[in-house]
């Protein structure tokens, strides 16, 4: 697994050591060691698949992992869960929101008589940036609107650690902007921990500092986002014929593309290091291109099949 | 540790889940206000004519139902399997299922009182009573066939104390508690119904040829006895519903052409004492391993 | 108060918004005394982490271009004048992403500034500001 240095911050809001979950067959969680440092905004990266999902809900208690354990500000998720939830605002992957006879406002209240902490001014807010409908009833919203909710139960009690899966599905381009304009100032106000999965790592990109990547369950990279675009260049190169990458970059050797004898490559590591050791290697670099943070986060997952 | 989130108080949990059930009650409960407001249009003819409203047995098992139905409309919708938005609340998930089941217990005892009091104020418009003082006792003690000869009837004092009152309570509480506990063990408690209803039909129907087959002759009278048992016997669903009324009397027609409600035998309070702490304490049990089954997820 | 985030450059976004302050500033659409946007209007205008704004506000403070007022805000410090030394600094800036862009490329310096003067005589020649960012063909990632 590459792993980042630390953030320099004391203190980690979300760690797991080993945790493992499987459903069926197919590992969703396999013996991940998440590290949420306090205050980060920090986006998980992965294919479609119960992983990121399955990680949310342990950290809720809503599943149990099959070993391993999780803590969330210290305290174990399996036997503080209530007061574990107490401090999170969870959006979670589904789109159907519960009580579907009351209207939004009552499903509000209702929210609000179990958080002590719920500011509602501030709900009050939310609710009219994201053009909720307090009147409307809950179960006659589109996916995109039940969303919105959503995301107002999660933020009206300015919890300290924000659980939010696929957050902004459903939701047209200017909504996820509005949306997310909203979430940035949500943190200038409350010192929170972000933990996003995405599709859409391209909109998340100005708000993270911290980048996490599951495949197949395991946590493949983690690191903040600064290093892991230092760390994954894409490189350009004349190449002799029969020309492999060397041993060394081997392992990291992700994602080739050849067109005569240009061959284009996302390597990991250092810039000079990779440089000096491809020279060694007989390849003469053309270009170096810098890569979204999109893109470097990509190159840990499977290239499509096609 | 950064945030100092506080989690709610019990008590208000308890309040807001009682305001949420009566919204889940509403629909049920207006259906009912029609349905009665439908007897009481039915039965103002023979109520404004002053003659006796004839009330051969008031619905005696209706609270019971009442208790057994309710907990679907508590629990009906919300996911209660799964991550549902009820387990991903800060409260205890043991503690937070016990407080709607008490929110619920809490509607049920007001419904049975309501529908009691409309029972009484029907009753008592037209001077009857929904007990009877006198109870037409069969004197030969077994339950009369055909016609019946109003000498073999005598009428017996019945005064069975105000304790009888509660009946209707006690006995919508541990039908309730049953309800409860079906609904939150199982995924589909309909299927369980469904399924033990079609079973018993069945056995039902299979048995008498099955005993023939085989020689077993208690395998015709097996099903039929099972019922009895569980229903009818001393300590019976009907002793903790009616205190045996249902079983112990029958609507009968006399030689000269009357009905009357006969009787073969006295209900006993101390049968509805016993039949109501066995089986509430039944399912009690039952409840509280089937809401284990949403605890939170602690590792061993 | 107009600032923008330009997803393709890759400069890290702290230092793309000290740059427009700075720029701003030698402008003059930026004056002594001026409020600048709170940390928090900033990062949702811009859908940017507010610690990066904090981190530019702070490099700026410190190289005491803007100052903060407690409970009122940030501003512009009133010694402000525009500035032979930002102006270097903001040039500097240019010239070092342009030498990292060519040595990426392979390309030296000689080469790399003939061309710019190639290129601006042109430029003057059309009469037009062809230059600018917007018009700017994308170099990056093309083989």
């Amino acid at each position: 697994m590459i792993n980042g240095g630390d953030s320099g911050r004391s203190g980690y809001a979300v760690t797991t050591h080993g945790l493992s979950k499987r459903y069926g067959r197919q590992p969703a969680l396999d013996r991940v060691d998440l590290r949420v440092p306090d205050g980060a905004v920090y986006v998980l990266v992965g294919a479609n698949g119960a992983g990121k999902s399955t990680l949310f809900k342990v950290l809720m208690n809503l599943e149990r992992p099959d070993s391993g354990t999780a803590e969330v500000f210290g305290l174990d998720t399996g036997w503080s869960g209530p007061e574990v939830r107490a401090g999170i605002g969870y959006v979670p992957e589904r789109q159907d929101a519960p009580h579907r006879a009351m209207t939004c406002a009552r499903l509000l209240q209702h929210a609000s008589t179990f958080y002590p902490e719920w500011d509602h001014a501030y709900a009050d807010h939310l609710v009219r940036s994201l053009a909720v409908q307090p009147q409307r009833r809950v179960g006659g919203l589109s996916k995109g609107e039940t969303r919105r909710l959503q995301l107002v139960l999660a933020l009206a009690y300015r919890p300290p650690l924000l659980l939010l899966d696929e957050p902004t599905d459903g939701l047209d381009p200017v909504v996820r902007r509005r949306a997310l304009g909203l979430l940035a100032e949500h943190l200038a106000d409350t010192q929170a921990t972000v933990l996003v999965s995405t599709h859409h790592i391209t909109e998340l990109e100005s708000l993270a500092d911290h980048v996490g990547v599951l495949r197949d369950g395991k946590l493949v990279a983690q690191m903040p986002r600064d290093e892991l675009q230092r760390s994954v260049k894409s490189y350009q190169l004349d190449a002799p014929d029969g020309w492999a990458a060397p041993p060394e970059l081997q392992p990291s050797g992700l994602r080739r593309a050849t067109v005569g004898r240009v061959v284009q490559c996302t390597l990991v590591g250092d810039e000079r290091g990779v440089m000096q050791q491809l020279a060694a290697s007989g390849a003469v670099v053309r270009q170096v291109i810098p890569l979204s943070l999109e893109d470097s986060a990509l190159a840990f997952l499977p290239e499509d099949p096609s | 540790m950064t945030g100092k989130a506080r989690q709610p108080r019990l008590r208000d949990v308890l309040l807001e889940q009682v305001r949420v059930t009566w919204l889940s009650l509403r629909i049920p409960s207006l259906v009912g206000a029609g349905l009665a407001g439908l007897a009481t249009i039915v039965a103002l003819p023979t109520m404004t004519r002053g003659g006796p409203l004839n009330i051969n047995g008031w619905p005696t098992w209706l609270p019971g139902i009442m208790g057994a139905l309710l907990p679907i409309a508590v629990w009906g919708k919300d996911e209660r399997f799964g991550p549902g938005f009820l387990w991903t609340l800060p409260v205890d998930r043991r503690r937070h299922a016990f407080t709607k089941i008490v929110a619920g217990w809490i509607w049920l005892m007001a419904g049975v009182a309501v529908f009691l009091s409309w029972l009484f104020i029907m009753v008592a418009v037209t001077g009857e009573h929904v007990l009877p003082r006198t109870i037409n006792l069969v004197v030969s003690g077994v339950p009369p066939v055909g016609l019946v000869d109003p000498a073999t009837v005598r009428g017996v004092p019945w005064d069975p104390g105000p304790l009888m009152r509660l009946v209707a309570f006690s006995g919508a509480t541990a039908c309730y508690l049953l309800g409860s506990a079906l609904v939150l063990g199982t995924r589909h408690p309909l299927r369980w119904v469904v399924g033990l209803g079609l079973l018993s039909a069945m056995t039902a129907m299979v048995s008498q040829p099955l005993s023939t087959e085989f020689g077993m002759g208690w395998l015709a009278v097996a099903p039929g006895r099972l019922m009895e048992l569980v229903v009818g016997s001393r300590y019976g669903l009907d002793a903790v519903l009616t205190a045996r009324s249902e079983t112990l009397s029958t609507t009968a027609k006399l030689i000269s052409g009357e009905s009357l409600r006969v009787w073969w035998g006295v209900p006993d309070l101390a049968d509805w004492g016993i039949a109501t702490v066995l089986w509430t304490g039944f399912g009690a049990i039952a409840l509280w391993a089937a809401v284990s089954r949403h605890g939170e997820r602690r590792r061993v | 108060m107009l600032f923008t985030i330009d997803p393709r450059d890759e400069r890290p976004l702290y230092l793309q918004i000290i740059d427009q302050v700075r720029r701003a500033l030698l402008e003059g659409t930026l004056r002594a005394e001026d409020p600048l946007p709170s940390v928090r209007d900033l990062a949702g205008q811009l859908v940017v982490n507010p610690r990066t704004v904090s981190q530019a506000y702070g490099e700026l403070e410190r190289e005491g271009l803007i100052y903060v007022r407690r409970g009122q805000g940030t501003f512009v410090s009133s010694t402000i004048a525009p500035d032979r030394r930002a102006r270097r600094a903001l040039v500097r800036g240019v010239a070092e992403r342009a030498l990292v862009e060519a040595r990426r490329n392979g390309l030296g310096v000689e080469e790399l500034v003939t061309m710019i003067w190639e290129v601006a005589a042109e430029d003057a020649a059309k009469g037009s500001h062809s230059m600018t960012p917007a018009s700017r063909e994308d170099e990056e990632g093309v083989a």
